[in-house]
Formats: C-alpha cells, sequence, structure tokens
C-alpha cells in the first residue's frame, strides 16, 4: 500500500477556501500536522464543515488554561490522507462560552462535559451537560485543571 | 436389608462420605496434575478439604429481593442427588444382585440434579450475571443430555437388558465398535456434564464473574464446590460401569484395578482437556453436541442394533 | 490458635479491587497470581466475585467514587475476611496526594489488616506479606479487623463537599 500522501494540496485548500477570512493562522507543525486557529463563534460552521463535507472523524478534543486564555483544541482526523487537523479556539477566562458541537457530531457529547467539568468551559446548547469524571456532589466552581488551583500544572 | 443399614450405607459407604473424600481426592489429582501442566507445584493433598471446610465457617449472604428459599435449598438438589447416585452405582458394582429393573433411568435423572440445582440457584440469585450463567447452563443441558442417552442407550441394547446389574455382568462393551465409538461421544458429554473447560461458559470466570454462583457464599456455596466435586468421582465411574462394566465384575480382585484404571483414564482425559483447550460459545457448544456427537452417538447406536 | 483461624488461613480465595490505580500495583498482583510464583500451594486462589472472597486486596488511592464501591464491596463481602492494602497509595496516597481527585486514605474508613509498601511492590514482597500476615492470625498477634467493626453503612450519598 503506497504510503498515504500527507494532507494533500487538495483538501487543505478546500478547507482554507471554505473558512475564507475566518481562518485567523494556519500552521504546519509536521507533514501529518496542521493547526488552524479560527474565532469562537465560527465554531459550529468550522465543526459542519470538517465532519459533513470533508469527512473527517473527531478525534479528541482538548483543552489548556493558558495565558491568552482557555483554548479548546479540536482534532479532526483524516485518516485517507493519514494526517490530522487541528482546530484551535481561545475563550476569555473570565467568561469562556462556546458553542456544543455534539448536534453535528455526537461524538463530542461526552469529552465536551469533560472539558466543562474540568475547565470550567460552558458549552451552549449542549443536550445533557453533567458531570462525567467528577463526582456529582463536586463543589461549583472548582475546576480542577486552571492554573493556579492546587494539584494543577 | 433393614432401613437402618440402608441408612448407614448412604451416610457412610458408598454413599456421602466415601463419595464425599473420594471425590475431593479427585477434585486435588485433577488440581495437582494441572499445576504439572503449569510446571508448577500445586497445591497440597487435603487443600480441597480446607477449603470445603473454610465454605461452613463463612456467613452466608442471601441476596436482598431474591427467592430466599430456593437460594438456599437450590445446592441440596443437586448434593442429593450425587449421593444417591453414587449410592445406587456403587451398590451396583460391588454386588451385581443387588439393583432394581429401572435403576439405570434413576441414575440419568439422579446424575441431572447438580446441574438442575445450579440453574435453580442462579435464577434465584436476582442477578443479571447469574441470570445469563443460568440461562448459558439451561442451553447446554439442552445441548449435551440428548447424545448422553443415546450413549447409554448402547450398553443397554447390548446386553439387551435395562438393569444396572445385567450391564455389569454382560460382556464390557468397550470393546466393540458400537462401544468404542459410544465412549467417545460419553467423554464429550462427560466434559459438559461437568461444566469444564471447554464448555465451563456458564461459569466463565473473566467473563462473568463467577456466573451462575455469584451470589453465594458460606455453606450454600461449600454445598455447591462439593457437589461438583462427587461429580467429578461419580461421573467417571458410571461411564466405567457403562462401557468396562464386565471387566469390573468378573475377575475379583484384578477387576477393581482393571476398573481403577479406566476411572484413571478418563480423569486424565478430562483433565488434559480442561487445560488444552479454549473455551467455546454456548451456540458452538449446542452445534457440536447437536452434530457430530449426535451423530456419533446415533452411528454407535445403529451398530450396535445390527450386533457390531 | 482458633479454629476459624486455622481453616481460613488454609485456604484464601483472593479478590482484588483496583480503586483508581495507576495499574502498576494490579499488574504485579497478576504477576503474584501466574504459575512461576505459584500462590496455589499455599492455598491462594483468585475468586471473581466478593461473595467467594476471603482476602479483598485493594491498590489505588480510592477517589471518592471508587470509596462508594469499595464501601458497597465490603457490605456483600462474608465473614471473616481480611482487607490487605497493596502498594504505597491506599496507605498515603504518595505522589497522588496532592492532586485534586485524592479523597481520603481508605484505612480511615475501612479497617485495614494489613498493608504491602511498595511502589509497586514485587510479587516476592507481596508473597513475603501475605505469608507474614497469615503467620500474624496464627500466632494471635493479628485478628481480622472486620470482626470488631460492624458492617458498613450504605454509601448512597456523599458528603456534600469533596472533604
Amino acid at each position: 500500500m503506497n504510503a498515504p500522501e500527507a494532507l494533500g494540496t487538495g483538501t487543505l485548500d478546500r478547507i482554507r477556501g471554505a473558512l475564507g477570512d475566518h481562518l485567523l493562522a494556519c500552521s504546519r507543525k509536521s507533514a501529518q500536522r496542521v493547526y488552524i486557529d479560527i474565532p469562537p463563534d465560527y465554531l459550529g460552521e468550522a465543526s459542519a464543515l470538517m465532519f459533513d463535507e470533508i469527512g473527517a472523524r473527531l478525534q479528541i478534543v482538548t483543552g489548556v488554561d493558558t495565558a491568552a486564555g482557555i483554548e479548546v483544541l479540536y482534532h479532526w482526523a483524516l485518516d485517507r490522507e493519514g494526517c490530522v487537523v487541528t482546530f484551535r479556539t481561545v475563550v476569555d477566562r473570565a467568561e469562556p462560552v462556546l458553542d456544543s458541537i455534539a448536534g453535528v457530531c455526537p461524538a463530542a457529547e461526552w469529552i465536551e462535559r469533560e472539558i466543562w467539568e474540568l475547565l470550567g468551559v460552558d458549552f451552549r446548547g449542549h443536550p445533557d451537560l453533567r458531570h462525567l469524571l467528577l463526582d456529582d456532589h463536586w463543589p461549583q466552581g472548582d475546576y480542577p485543571l486552571r492554573r493556579g488551583k492546587e494539584g494543577a500544572p | 436389608m433393614s432401613g437402618a443399614e440402608i441408612f448407614l450405607e448412604f451416610l457412610l459407604f458408598p454413599g456421602l462420605l466415601f463419595t464425599a473424600a473420594a471425590g475431593l481426592l479427585t477434585s486435588w489429582v485433577d488440581r495437582k496434575v494441572t499445576a504439572m501442566v503449569q510446571m508448577r507445584v500445586g497445591p497440597p493433598l487435603l487443600q480441597p478439604f480446607y477449603d470445603i471446610r473454610k465454605y461452613f465457617i463463612k456467613e452466608t449472604c442471601v441476596p436482598q429481593g431474591g427467592a430466599i428459599e430456593l437460594f438456599l435449598l437450590a445446592p441440596l438438589i443437586g448434593f442429593a442427588g450425587v449421593t444417591l447416585a453414587s449410592l445406587i452405582l456403587w451398590r451396583a458394582l460391588l454386588d451385581t444382585e443387588a439393583t432394581f429393573i429401572g435403576d439405570l433411568i434413576v441414575l440419568i435423572y439422579l446424575l441431572l440434579m447438580p446441574a438442575v440445582g445450579v440453574i435453580l440457584g442462579a435464577f434465584a440469585s436476582r442477578n443479571p450475571l447469574a441470570s445469563i450463567g443460568g440461562s448459558r447452563e439451561v442451553k447446554l443441558m439442552i445441548a449435551y443430555e440428548l447424545p448422553l442417552v443415546l450413549v447409554v442407550l448402547v450398553p443397554v441394547i447390548q446386553a439387551g437388558s435395562i438393569r444396572l446389574g445385567d450391564l455389569l455382568a454382560a460382556p464390557a462393551p468397550a470393546g466393540t465398535l458400537s462401544g468404542a465409538l459410544a465412549l467417545l461421544a460419553g467423554i464429550a458429554c462427560l466434559q459438559a456434564k461437568l461444566t469444564l473447560v471447554p464448555f465451563d461458559m456458564p461459569e466463565a470466570e473473566t467473563e462473568l464473574a463467577g456466573g451462575v454462583l455469584i451470589e453465594y457464599s458460606g455453606a450454600p456455596l461449600g454445598l455447591f464446590k462439593l457437589t461438583r466435586a462427587m461429580m467429578l468421582f461419580t461421573l467417571p465411574v458410571f461411564l466405567v460401569a457403562l462401557f468396562f462394566g464386565g471387566l469390573v465384575t468378573a475377575h475379583g480382585w484384578m477387576s477393581g484395578l482393571i476398573g481403577l484404571l479406566a476411572w484413571l483414564l478418563l480423569v486424565a482425559l478430562t483433565i488434559v482437556l480442561r487445560n488444552t483447550t479454549p473455551r467455546l460459545r454456548t451456540d458452538q457448544a449446542v452445534r457440536f453436541f447437536w452434530g457430530p456427537v449426535s451423530v456419533l452417538a446415533l452411528l454407535a447406536v445403529v451398530l450396535a442394533w445390527a450386533g457390531w | 490458635m482458633s479454629y476459624a483461624i486455622n481453616t481460613l488461613t488454609r485456604s484464601l480465595n483472593v479478590f482484588h479491587l483496583a480503586g483508581s490505580a495507576c495499574n502498576n500495583c494490579d499488574i504485579e498482583i497478576l504477576d503474584a497470581l501466574t504459575p512461576r510464583y505459584d500462590l496455589e500451594r499455599f492455598g491462594i486462589t483468585l475468586v471473581g466475585s466478593i461473595r467467594h472472597a476471603d482476602v479483598l486486596l485493594l491498590s489505588g488511592i480510592f477517589n471518592r467514587k471508587a470509596r462508594v464501591r469499595l464501601l458497597e464491596l465490603l457490605r456483600q463481602a462474608p465473614k471473616p475476611y481480611l482487607v490487605v492494602a497493596i502498594g504505597g497509595c491506599p496507605a498515603t496516597g504518595l505522589l497522588f496526594r496532592e492532586s485534586y481527585n485524592f479523597d481520603r486514605p481508605p484505612g480511615d474508613y475501612v479497617p485495614i489488616d494489613a498493608f504491602i509498601p511498595g511502589c509497586p511492590p514485587k510479587p516476592e514482597a507481596i508473597i513475603s506479606g501475605m505469608v507474614r500476615v497469615i503467620e500474624g492470625l496464627r500466632s494471635g498477634a493479628l485478628a481480622p479487623r472486620c470482626m470488631e467493626a460492624g458492617r458498613p453503612a450504605p454509601a448512597s450519598a456523599l458528603p456534600e463537599t469533596a472533604a
């Protein structure tokens, strides 16, 4: 089997074209990894683009509390090309709100629950936002993976 | 025979005490041979006795909402069944005149009781894993009882009688073609009746966390384990009586040795199968027993009828 | 040596519970139960159901959710039983002690008969620990702590705040 063509320029151009002005930045970390920065309000359409049109697979969603705010990264796997495209959004730590993409991609349901309970990002429109890992009686407002909390890096 | 004598026979020899002790020793042989196959030492001789003794000092926990009376009585069903079966079998082996018409049929029914007890206990446990194990046991039972009846038919046809004593007096069927084929089918049924690998899916430890016996503890569990050990001893004796009967009863003390050798062979085969085969799924087991094993047993019956 | 202790220590059924563990101790427990270390010669066997068990092996730090399960399991265990904690985590939490999901050492709410320290303890250490427990029971130095404690109350509701 021939080696997968790492993100043939065809697919990348297609994504870039569809995003248009909403693409804030695009960097290529390696042949198989592309990072694209998008604004938070364009998240729903970007996810629909990747899931419905391009046919990518949502690998996982990750979140980090950084100096710039809370970054939430959506990792889309393009299995045929053998590479991963990551959409990065940054939300303000004071009021972290994002649209839930669970309606578009049901696989995101649980991981959005986890990011909510550990980082405090509120996912608007999530069908079932409740604790996943943490205990049900966990004190409200206590987000363990926020910076400055005891035990968080 | 006076009632007191029969009662003593039931309790001591060859009934309860004898079968229990022999069963636990057989269980030790099983564990020791398994250990040798796995290149390790294995438990001391009295280990199965220690295990049963330990169960009787433990608390008996009863699941809330389960059928409590059935839960506690289920172990007794199998225990009584195998004790009585052993009693009838050994009385016939020691004295071929001490039999009655239909005792073979009674034996088959009594040897069904342990499986029935396990099934009832599993469904009285009010536990979904036990229910799965119980339903698997039911399906397995339906699968292997058919060829087992056909297997028992072969010595009956050859001896021309349904009395165990007549079967023991007739020449050993194992020497004939039909007898050999029936013995082969009987060994497969033996493995399933003992719920040993490859047919141990009702009690799959890794899958079902104990399966049928998951809710049992204390004395009822001890009784179940004891019944299992007694079956490990009694079922090979049953097969030996059916297929090597003539050899066993004919030659005095030599016959005892021949019987012991035949029994050891069957038990060794069981242990080797247990250690070298993977566990089958329920549908695979049912297909196996209703397919090749039943065909083999049917062939043996036809050959026995034809005189081979 | 009482009859019950003598009977219990000659045949031990072991049930293993990993409560939010990193699983290294679990791997070492599995190793100890393989033919290489042959625990069956001491009469020790692994069982799949808590109702068949005489020894409950604990590993891990037991966070709040695991605490509920542990208490439920102890309610189901038939007496007399022993509780043996494997590894350093059940004792002190070790490197996970400052973590946000660390609840409290299980020794605070269940009676633990023995600790086998290590991170993870080698199978030899686990065997040595078990042998010491058996010897302690037989000599009378140790007694199953489950007998003095009552049956744990049902942990259906946890305290409102992370204690």
